[in-house]
């Protein structure tokens, strides 16, 4: 690594400021664990990296609405914040149970929702679930703000179309008391391994019947992706050995899936297969 | 100096057989224990490598200018530098093959090809990554297989080094790259298959692991003078001393070379690592140099062998096997480092803990384009014991023999031939065994399970020779206060050696362990050792430190009549040296010096009357717990037993045995460099995955049996291998027991077992 | 341009002042500027914990962690652990009761995991503790030896 420029604005039009121009080697940084590697790795050396962690007390807080039908959370709250939030436990246990495996301590505490996203890394374990749960993204800009739904960040591998002088804010979530979401992580090298699939389901369930699933597949795609055909057939469902079966071969022919070290496609299509049955088995049976 | 001849130690002193905690364990818990990583001298440069991206061809235009450029940078150099100061700078164990810097032409993508100095590590980092070459590219060989008979040739000739006269006739060999063929004929293996009742043959992969130790290489060099001073994380300070003294034409005694602790070594840390090439930059710098790897580089400095076995059992009616024959590729990478001794040592177990009159054994080092291999806690056995353990079970489930009877039948018991000729002694496989099988519970019937979770359990057996014939050398220094040092070539890089020679020495000095200082490694001031590698220390510094102990007791006696002291009066020594210096003054020095015998295998037969000190044997037994409809799977027990001979300290002991069992749960279950077109494609912990706290099994036992070397110190042997060598086929056999499906290849992944299960057709059973 | 700044930190309960460079992390620094080696750099990727460093009372990698954050924070490290030089913490004394370790690379990264681990669970579970240093590796792979030491920590800490 070389020497850059580094700074630390107290603000947002600062911060704005400091990213202006179009130059790759300027960019915001929040807790910097993704950053770090990738300068090490030399695969990026920058120019300016502008923190963000003066901004905490507008973009670091977790708060609940007050009619609970929604949970903000700022883009620099660092990962084992989420992790021992009452709020977040309470309200979204599956974000909760999401970090007991998500990299280790020492990175939760350092690692930042928004860097998360940014990052756009397909083996995130966080951004599928957002995914499901319907989140919503804050992103600042010079020319004004936007919200966008979270699946619509991710472009490809390690690509986003947030713009160079995007700052993401906030996470949204919608909170709904019926819901039952889950995600699992498969890894098929080591318990601490990366996954080499992630599958995130959210549904509701009316008498027996799946109402509004959301599957997201991650990891194993470029980018965390909806499974749309496949959700809209586990619609109004029951869920069977039978409808299991069904979604699984859905599920298979609708991801993108290619070979890696961590399993070959048809390998990876299997535990797709299988483990979204799983869950959507789990999440029936949940109370 | 103390003779040789071994004695019945004294009555003891209570020392050995102590689980006291590690000599430096504060220093160790507070952070402050010495590592080279710590060190750093004045006026030091640091050195960053740049490294070949292509496996295989010839360098047409290295651009270093740049590189120059840049502001702080001392000096880059190539191979005409350092040629300016060993003029021929190549260098190897067994094969001067392995040049300082890539000379002409690399042959494995990450070879170092120059090097940059630099006041601060961020400049030589940054500068490095400006240097450009240009090569014309030359087709790879990379399978081991494939490379024996290639006509793509790694070198153009064999170089053995001139210190191994069993390597003489490899001189000048050209169009091969077979570095070292060794072969073993015992009996009449062709008649023996023909007159089996049953002929089975198998065909076994293991995959490169390596050693990842994590204190990554780090050497520094200070030339100044006319001496050279190496500050280096090695695993043999005296064989770095004589290389580097050969390479510089000096004398050793201008050479020194000093290890303070190492953090984990694992056999990697052997022979010439960065010694040459930092030795060789502080006399072109003439200022000291340190180059420190990364984590990631490592994948470039050294592996375990990847191996092909190919081997063949005749069995008779009565299932005993009456014929073995086996042939053994070892893919060793770009340079011999010390393959062929592998090769060999390997070659000669290679058909297992069993007692069969007819033997005919191949084993072949072969040179390909990947990062050299060398040697990993096992020497090559548990690659080969993953080849017979498996190949021995499967024997077992096609006779519809229990695969522990099985093994009983055919076992190798003391007062037998082993495959060499050499009759086996103080090898307690039979008691291994039979405690595996008990930790097992094998007796009793396992619920195997019908449904998605299928359990199977399993066991194998091993064993291993050892290198030899190696020398160690102990000095004890008795100060006039009544204090002692112990000096002692010896690396501690965590097997826990400091605090069990200390316990050796201190049970025949009548000494607290706890007081004794251990001096490390200083090739100036310790004497001669071969190495800290292949279990081979607790036997042989051991017995070194005895002797070393016992002659400084008849020092101690003889002074004592020298003053005429009467033989029982118990005076310590530090009032027979004041009363002889008349003050605290002078010193008993004690000398110990240890080469066990050895007979030369035959060039032809691999016959030899004694071919190891002494043997070490390691039981594993395993119980998994499979998801038929995904592979997935989880070793729920693992029982390892080890013939140790006895205990030192039982607690180091056992922390050895469960250490090195783990290790290779990592080489069985996820370890696994993967190359594409020569290319390592996963050389960080991110995508190379080594065992963490979430892999142990919830049953997790590890055990010595009671036993006793009849020449070891205190009936000791070494250990620190012996639970790597049956692990592998252990699980590898639990797999097929619960699934009815075998796999030949390691690691063995959930997709391989679920690639087998499909392949089968579910709960198909071939076997039971 | 700020490539370069002063940081003031309090370090092991002194106050101190370092000039560091952008690109320098925690763990560099503590190595280069105050002769601190008891964290130390190995996998360089945040995985191991070798180069672990408690930051405002959380455990970090030092390797990821820029040395220009440190600016009003207060930092530990396993050298400012033992209360006297004669003394060790529990944590350290657990350690070596149980055997916790081979070569000790990775020693001071797990023995202060296990500090803050017990900080914010006073009796952890077998399964508490493994996931608690699954980011933490040790190549002699002393781990059997580490649970039983967080155990008998967790025991000596609660004063039984
Ligand atoms: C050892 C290790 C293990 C890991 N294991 C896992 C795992 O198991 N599962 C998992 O999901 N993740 C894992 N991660 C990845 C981790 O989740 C990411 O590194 C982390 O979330 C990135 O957050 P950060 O704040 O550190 O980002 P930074 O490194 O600061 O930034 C990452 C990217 O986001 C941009 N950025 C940062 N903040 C913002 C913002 N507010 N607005 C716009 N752009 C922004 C940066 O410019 C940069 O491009 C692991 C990481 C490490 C180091
Ligand atoms: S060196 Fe920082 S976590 Fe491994
Ligand atoms: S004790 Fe050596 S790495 Fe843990």
């Amino acid at each position: 690594m070389r020497p850059f420029d580094l700074v630390e604005p107290a603000t947002l039009e600062e911060a704005f400021h400091l990213l202006e121009g179009d130059d790759p080697a300027v960019r915001p940084i929040g807790g910097g664990t993704a950053l770090m590697l990738m300068m090490k790795e030399q695969v990026f050396r920058p120019v300016r990296l502008v923190s963000l962690r003066h901004l905490a007390p507008q973009f670091g807080a977790i708060s609940i609405d007050a009619d609970h039908r929604m949970i903000r959370f700022g883009a620099t709250t660092s990962f084992s914040e989420l992790e021992h939030s009452a709020v977040v436990a309470r309200h979204l246990p599956v974000v909760v149970r999401t970090m007991r495996t998500l990299a280790n301590v020492r990175v939760r505490n350092v690692a930042t929702l928004g860097g998360n996203l940014a990052h756009a890394d397909p083996h995130l374990d966080l951004p599928p679930v957002w995914i499901a749960l319907g989140a919503q993204i804050v992103i600042e800009n010079p020319a004004g703000p936007r919200i966008v739904p979270a699946e619509d960040i991710f472009e490809g591998y390690y690509e986003t179309n947030l713009r160079h002088d995007d700052i993401i804010r906030e996470i949204r979530v919608p909170l709904n008391a019926s819901q039952r979401a889950s995600y699992v992580k498969i890894t098929t090298r080591s318990a601490h391994d990366w996954p080499a699939l992630g599958i995130a389901v959210r549904l509701e369930m009316k008498d027996g019947l799946a109402h509004h699933p959301r599957i997201v597949l991650s990891a194993a795609t470029n980018k965390p992706t909806r499974l749309v055909r496949t959700e809209a057939l586990a619609h109004g469902q029951p869920i069977t050995p039978a409808s299991l079966r069904e979604l699984g071969e859905a599920a298979v022919s609708e991801a993108d899936i290619a070979s890696d070290s961590r399993g070959s496609a048809d390998y990876k299509k299997h535990l797709l297969r299988v483990h979204l049955g799983r869950a959507l088995h789990a999440l029936a049976l949940e109370e | 100096m103390a003779s040789q001849t071994l004695t019945t130690p004294a009555m003891p002193a209570g020392q050995v057989g102590r689980s006291i905690p590690r000599l430096e364990a504060a220093a160790k818990v507070t952070g402050r224990a010495e590592y080279v990583h710590n060190m750093s001298l004045p006026g030091m440069l640091h050195g960053k490598i740049f490294r070949s991206v292509i496996p295989h061809g010839k360098i047409k235009h290295l651009d270093l200018d740049a590189a120059r450029a840049v502001e702080g940078v001392f000096l880059v150099a190539a191979i005409d530098d350092i040629r300016k100061v060993i003029a021929h700078p190549y260098y190897g164990p067994a094969f001067h093959d392995q040049p300082i810097l890539a000379d002409g032409k690399v042959r494995y993508a990450g070879e170092p090809v120059a090097v940059v100095l630099a006041d601060e590590a961020h400049i030589a980092e940054e500068a490095a990554g400006l240097i450009s070459a240009e090569y014309e590219e030359l087709p790879g060989v990379y399978d081991e297989v494939e490379a024996h008979g290639a006509q793509v040739f790694v070198h153009d000739e064999l170089k053995p080094a001139a210190t191994f006269p069993d390597l003489a006739h490899l001189l000048g060999r050209r169009d091969t790259n077979v570095a070292l063929d060794f072969q073993l004929r015992r009996g009449d293996a062709d008649a023996a298959f023909a007159a089996a009742e049953h002929v089975f043959e198998h065909h076994f992969r293991t995959q490169p692991t390596m050693h990842t130790p994590l204190e990554p290489f780090v050497s520094i060099a200070d030339a100044s003078g006319g001496s050279l001073t190496l500050h280096t994380a090695s695993q043999n300070p005296s064989f770095v001393r004589i290389e580097i003294a050969r390479l510089l034409g000096w004398p050793e005694n201008r050479v020194r070379v000093k290890v303070p602790y190492l953090g984990g070594g694992f056999g990697g840390k052997l022979y010439i690592k960065l010694e040459a090439l930092v030795t060789a930059l502080s006399l072109i710098a003439r200022r000291p140099v340190k180059i420190s790897l990364t984590m990631q580089e490592q994948f470039f400095m050294v592996m375990r062998h990847a191996a092909t076995i190919r081997i063949k059992s005749g069995v008779d009616k009565s299932g005993r096997i009456t014929a073995r024959s086996c042939e053994v590729w070892w893919n060793g990478g770009a340079y011999a480092d010390i393959g062929p001794r592998v090769t060999q040592k390997a070659g000669f177990t290679a058909a297992g803990p069993y007692d069969i009159d007819n033997v005919e054994l191949n084993s072949y080092a072969v040179y390909t384009n990947r990062t050299p291999a060398g040697a990993l806690r096992g020497f090559g056995a548990p690659q080969t014991c993953w080849a017979y353990e498996t190949h021995t079970d499967m024997i077992a489930a096609k006779l519809g023999i229990d695969q522990l009877a099985f093994r009983r039948m055919n076992l190798l018991h003391d007062g037998r031939p082993q495959a060499t000729g050499t009759i086996l002694r103080d090898a307690a496989i039979d008691k291994v065994l039979d405690r595996v099988a008990e930790r097992m519970n094998w007796g009793t019937p396992l619920e195997r399970g019908t449904g998605r979770i299928r359990r199977g359990r399993g066991i194998a057996i091993g064993f291993k020779g050892i290198t030899a014939p190696t020398t160690s050398v102990a000095m004890i220094n008795l100060y006039a206060d009544g204090s002692c040092g112990l000096y002692i070539g010896t690396v501690d890089m965590g097997q826990g050696s400091d605090t069990c020679m200390a316990q050796i020495a201190a049970e025949v000095l009548n000494l607290d362990a706890e007081s004794i200082k251990v001096i490390h490694p200083d090739t100036d001031v310790t004497p001669y050792d071969m190495g800290t590698l292949g279990s081979r220390s607790t036997f042989h510094m051991g017995t070194a430190v005895r002797l070393a102990a016992l002659d400084a007791n008849q020092k101690i006696a003889a002074l004592a009549e020298e003053l005429g002291v009467p033989p029982n009066s118990n005076l310590p020594f530090s009032e027979l040296l004041r009363r002889k210096y008349r003050m605290q003054a002078g010193n008993i020095i004690g000398i110990g010096s240890f080469i066990p015998g050895y007979d030369k295998p035959d060039q032809e037969t691999g016959q030899s009357a004694n071919v190891t000190p002494f043997w070490g044997v390691g039981g594993s037994g395993a119980e998994v717990e499979i998801d038929i409809e995904t592979g997935e799977f989880k070793v729920t027990k693992l029982v390892n037993v080890a013939d140790v001979g006895a205990a030192i300290n039982p607690k180091l002991l056992a922390a050895q045995l469960s250490g090195a069992a783990i290790m290779q749960l990592g080489f069985t279950t996820s370890e696994n460099m993967l190359y594409r077109d020569g290319q390592l494609t996963n050389g960080s912990f991110a995508d190379y995955k080594i065992p963490c706290l979430l892999d142990m099994p919830a049953v997790f036992i590890n055990e010595f049996v009671e036993s006793r070397q009849h020449d070891g110190p205190f009936g000791a042997k070494g250990a620190g291998e012996s639970t790597t060598i049956a692990v592998s086929p252990a699980i590898g056999n639990a797999i097929a027991d619960a699934i009815g499906v075998r796999l030949m290849d390691l690691p063995l992944t959930a997709e391989a077992i679920h690639g087998a299960i499909l392949a089968a057709g579910i709960g198909g059973d071939d076997e039971h | 341009m700020s490539t370069e700044r002063t940081v003031r930190f309090s370090l092991n309960g002194r106050a101190v002042k370092a000039h560091v460079a952008s690109h320098e992390s925690l763990v560099q620094v503590l190595r280069d500027r105050f002769d601190l080696f008891g964290s130390r750099e190995s996998c360089g990727q945040g995985l191991c914990g070798c180069c672990t460093v408690i930051v405002d009372g959380k455990p970090v990698s030092g390797c990821l962690y820029l040395a220009s954050f440190l600016d009003g924070t207060s930092v530990q490290t396993i050298e400012g652990l033992a209360p006297a030089d004669d003394r060790l913490d529990p944590v350290q004394e657990a350690f070596i009761e149980a055997g916790a370790f081979q070569c000790g690379f990775c020693t001071p990264g797990f023995i202060l995991m296990t500090k803050h681990l017990l900080a914010e669970n006073r009796a952890p579970s077998d399964d508490d503790i493994r996931h608690y240093l699954t980011g933490n590796l040790c190549r002699c792979s002393a781990y059997p030896e580490i649970v039983a030491a967080v155990k008998l920590a967790a025991t000596k800490q609660r004063g039984g």
